[in-house]
């Protein structure tokens, strides 16, 4: 901290990263999850603003923890002062019912592949991913990548046709 | 913005600060302090007999006790600016000091005002006055402790404000006592208490207002 009183930038960046993960864990036991970044970061232009108030003669801790109990009493303040909805016994919600079923059975139906053509199909056909990049990732060449998805979709296809609950 | 952004902002381009020292804002206190008294003296408001009770044990009670007042009262409100101080009982202190002046007013009563009736002794009308001068005269120590507070950084700004407020009365009472003719105390009690406790009042009210950590 003294030596940046004395305008060292490398070393208050050091000492505001301690700070703010010091700061994290001291909101993230007092205040709300959604609120525990504004408080650190206001608690962080506070020590920058009064920096010069530090007396290298005392431990910095108090000091910084004597400002973190300030700015949590303002959070709480400003906590009391948000206006609060009371939500309906009954509100109503998407339906990703859809959604989800879909991911499930794709899941299932990829599983009864072998796994280089549910690799390539997952990420050129679900992903979106080009032929060059998904070979890239699976490490397989372009026209490997291009017949594994051909030979996976077939399978796919025959498997669907086989199942007796396809509408 | 996230945390770490933030970081590198307030990092880059860091500039050098000079550190808070009470000992200069106490001496900044202490010379306005001592423009004003010269000043207000300047004036040619003195009381004329000055010279005369100089040595009066009243006089000494009523410049002594506001003197040391006003000197406490500084250093517990320039000490309570700093973010880990506990302003609470340097205030006590000051409420205890400034009882003890009022109780010590009960032996240096002049001869003859104790028989007068209560009215008289306190006399509203001028007393007004006497609060009111206090009041104005406690201003410019207000504003340089409130200004002294905005740059640092007390994390009781109400109960720094009202230690502020606190001293500035003490020094406007304190300023004001070389001038004011009374003599009885109950009446220097009285008044000088009201106006300090319209400054301290004032400045809790205030200061916290202007103020934001």
């Amino acid at each position: 901290m003294v030596a940046a009183q004395n305008g060292h930038g490398g070393a208050y960046r050091r000492l505001l990263s301690e700070m703010s993960e010091w700061l994290t864990r001291y909101f993230q036991r007092r205040l709300p999850p959604g609120d525990v970044d504004d408080a650190v970061q206001e608690t962080l232009l506070a020590v920058h603003r009064r920096r010069h108030t530090y007396d290298p003669q005392y431990p910095l801790g108090p000091w910084l923890a004597a400002i973190a109990k300030n700015k949590w009493i303002d959070q709480l303040r400003s906590l009391a002062r948000r206006p609060m909805d009371e939500l309906p016994d009954e509100i109503a919600v998407g339906d990703h019912e859809a959604s989800v079923v879909s991911s499930s059975v794709l899941a299932s139906l990829l599983d009864e592949l072998r796994p280089a053509q549910a690799q390539a199909i997952l990420l050129v056909k679900v992903q979106g991913y080009s032929v060059e990049e998904a070979s890239g990732q699976i490490g397989l060449s372009a026209s490997a990548v291009k017949m594994n998805i051909h030979r996976g979709l077939a399978r796919l296809t025959a498997i669907i046709e086989k199942a007796p609950d396809v509408e | 913005m996230s945390s770490e952004s933030l970081i590198v902002d307030l990092s880059s381009d860091l500039a050098p600060v000079q550190r808070r020292s009470m000992l200069r804002e106490g001496g900044l206190v202490l010379a306005l302090g001592a423009v004003e008294l010269t000043l207000f003296l300047g004036l040619g408001v003195m009381r004329p007999d000055i010279s005369h009770m100089a040595g009066s044990p009243y006089l000494m009670w009523r410049v002594g006790s506001l003197g040391l007042l006003a000197v406490v009262a500084c250093v517990l409100a320039i000490r309570s600016f700093s973010p880990t101080a506990r302003p609470r009982r340097g205030l006590m202190l000051a409420c205890a000091l400034a009882v003890a002046a009022i109780a010590g007013g009960a032996f240096v009563t002049p001869d003859g005002s104790g028989e007068q009736a209560l009215l008289d002794r306190i006399d509203p009308a001028r007393g007004m006055l006497c609060a009111a001068s206090i009041f104005v005269l406690s201003l410019p120590i207000v504003a340089l402790l409130g200004a002294l507070m905005r740059r640092a950084a007390p994390t009781q700004p109400r109960l720094s404000a009202l230690a502020s407020g606190i001293a500035a009365g003490a020094c406007g009472a304190f300023v004001f006592a070389f001038c004011c003719p009374f003599n009885d105390p109950l009446y220097v009690v009285v008044w000088y208490t009201v106006g300090c406790a319209a400054v301290a009042a004032a400045a809790r009210w205030r200061l916290p207002r202007r103020f934001r950590l």
